[in-house]
């Protein structure tokens, strides 16, 4: 008992008790602190946007006068855009996985690739817009179309759909494929109808996630050039095109001539993140619905 | 079920290549359409064609003080003259505009803020573009400062350039005035992007270096937002972008030797009171482009033609009807 001393040990439980409180608050701010200002943001963006928000603004053509100004074409080229990102990258990371998880031997040519795509992942977005621009616009002389920002926009999200496709079929257990080989299936068969039929919820939820990604992007348009106005709507992928996050752009730096420009700004970020929220929440429920647990 | 999801992968996939297919059908088409327009007059008779339906695309680049006078006019033209052109404007800056005018191909209109250069004018011989310039309005360089600047409302032109030069001991407002405060002035102006920079460094500054501590910067917007909300600070840039934003800046009136001017549409013209900071804004255009593609002919007319209704709005002053008159004829004769 002498060893105990009795007050000198509440002294200290009672500090560690204040420093366990203080910690949980500092923590607990940490985590708020991102909260706090999402609720700013959307709060600040739907007072000034929401008003703006009609059919006509949803359907409209662009122009230089607020009140007639419409995102259809920011909309359309968005459209386009997609169209071309989501199956090239889909064909281009589904393959790239297929093959690092399911051919490639392991060694150092494996490693090598595999930094490198990670090393990829972090390349900034600016720089593959310097890429497109060099190699999409000016040595393939595709012009600043469709086609050029959208397989810029494919590079830059690559990385990320070729990571979560290996991720998917990292995690399908041996056993399902062994048991594909022992019925004599060859590896092709073995992948065609096992592996990529489990995987796929884990690998749509990450292509739809990096899809969401190359929506809001705007840096490697900005490279490549995007007309400050372009009215008429593309019609396809050879068409120069306006999206969504660089008319918020656009309209952001103009506010300084006609101040309403703020506003319709705003009113294309609702658009824009509705879009995007539409888009994650696919994603989550393809994840939950589909991706079985072995 | 495990084959129930690979049709389903199966179905997605061809759903998306038949998608893209089909875009890259509408886009053939719209390729080739382009490329006739440009390749000739061979699928329609020259003159026929400037008073019916034209299309293609007529594409402008340049000057950021001229961007807000050219999209309305390209906005105008659309509605009312010829709905399946399709003009696109941007605004990288005179001498960035310049850039992608000068190449193989290039932009058809250059908007600039300041007169071509002679290097520029030569890589326009050696790619063999001829090139016509054409003036589209007057704009007034503004000095602005912030709205609770009560001492420097009055300048006179020295004044003003001692601000910026490098040469020069003006750092504090009291460097000026003894009795204005004794605080820094922070002085911006657009980069040299911007023929607005250039027409201050040659014409203002007479090329006499300008003080490394003046902020530069690409776009108009954020110089108005700096002024905005520095007491000490004082920009330069076109009259267009004060007029919009006259609720939150207040321009330098400037005394020439005949008592403080300000600027205004009816002050900024050639031989008017404020005319020593008055300047002509340009668009370049690509003559060869105007007599390939009938659509840059037509706007290039349209712009000319209707240029002085749309100046005012816009924060410019118009230009004499001769001028106009002179270059319809020769845009005509192409």
């Amino acid at each position: 008992m002498k060893h105990l001393d009795e007050n000198q040990h509440m002294r200290r439980t009672k500090f560690r008790l204040v420093l366990n409180n203080i910690s949980k608050i500092i923590f607990m701010l940490a985590a708020f602190f991102g909260l706090f200002f999402l609720a700013v943001l959307l709060g600040k963006v739907f007072t000034d946007g929401i008003g703006s928000i009609n059919m006509n603004f949803l359907t409209g053509k662009l122009s230089t006068q607020p009140e007639r100004a419409g995102i259809m074409g920011a909309i359309l080229g968005t459209f386009w855009l997609m169209l071309v990102v989501a199956p090239v990258t889909m064909f281009l990371g589904v393959g790239t996985a297929i093959y690092l998880e399911m051919y490639a031997k392991k060694g150092r040519v494996l490693d090598f690739i595999q930094t490198n795509i990670s090393n990829l992942a972090g390349v900034p977005s600016i720089v593959y817009g310097i890429l497109g621009m060099t190699v999409f616009v000016r040595a393939m002389n595709l012009g600043n179309v469709v086609l050029a920002g959208g397989l810029a926009m494919s590079l830059l999200i690559l990385p990320i759909v070729i990571v979560a496709s290996q991720e998917a079929i990292r995690s399908i257990p041996f056993f399902l494929s062994e048991a594909a080989y022992g019925l004599g299936a060859t590896k092709w068969q073995t992948i065609q109808r096992v592996i990529l039929p489990a995987a796929l919820p884990g690998i749509l939820t990450g292509a739809i996630l990096a899809l969401s990604r190359a929506i809001g992007e705007t840096a490697p348009l900005v490279v490549i050039g995007i007309p400050a106005l372009l009215i008429p709507f593309p019609g396809g992928i050879m068409d120069r095109f306006t999206v969504l996050p660089m008319q918020i752009y656009y309209w952001t730096l103009d506010a300084s001539l006609v101040a309403e420009y703020a506003n319709l700004a705003a009113a294309t970020i609702i658009v824009l993140l509705v879009a995007l929220f539409i888009l994650n929440s696919t994603a989550i429920i393809i994840r939950n619905k589909f991706q079985r647990v072995f | 079920m495990k084959f129930n999801k690979f049709l389903l992968f199966m179905i997605m996939a061809a759903f998306a290549v038949v998608l893209a297919a089909c875009g890259t059908d509408a886009d053939e088409k719209d390729g080739d359409k382009t490329n006739t327009s440009s390749s000739g007059e061979t699928t329609a008779p020259a003159e026929d064609a400037e008073v019916k339906d034209l299309e293609g695309s007529v594409v402008i680049d340049g000057s950021g003080t001229v961007y807000p006078l050219m999209a309305r006019l390209a906005e105008e033209y659309m509605i009312s003259e010829q709905e399946n052109v399709s003009v696109e404007v941007s605004r990288a800056g005179t001498s960035a505009g310049f850039k992608k005018f000068l190449v193989e191909n290039g932009t058809d209109f250059n908007d600039a803020s300041r007169n071509i250069k002679d290097e520029e004018a030569a890589a326009a011989k050696d790619l063999g573009i001829e090139v016509k310039e054409l003036k589209v309005a007057l704009d007034g360089l503004t000095f602005v400062i912030n709205k609770d600047n009560d001492w420097a409302t009055e300048m006179t032109p020295e004044e003003l350039i001692s601000i910026f030069l490098a040469d020069s001991t003006v750092e504090k407002w009291s460097d000026i005035n003894p009795e204005w405060p004794d605080e820094k002035i922070n002085a911006m102006g657009p980069n040299e992007n911007h023929g607005t920079y250039e027409f201050f460094y040659e014409k203002i500054l007479d090329k006499q270096d300008m003080d490394s501590t003046v902020n530069l910067q690409q776009e108009y917007s954020t110089l108005v937002n700096l002024v905005s909300e520095d007491k000490n600070g004082i920009a330069f840039f076109g009259f267009g972008y004060y007029v919009n934003n006259q609720d939150k800046l207040q321009a330098v009136s400037v005394d020439f030797g005949n008592g403080p001017v300000a600027p205004a549409l009816d002050t900024i013209s050639e031989d008017g009171a404020y005319a020593d900071f008055t300047r002509p804004v340009f668009t370049y255009l690509n003559v060869n482009h105007a007599k390939e593609k009938p659509q840059v002919k037509d706007f290039a007319i349209y712009v000319m033609n209707n240029i002085n209704k749309f100046a005012g709005e816009t924060g410019f002053a118009p230009i004499p009807e001769s001028e106009v008159q002179e270059n319809v004829s020769f845009l005509e004769g192409l």
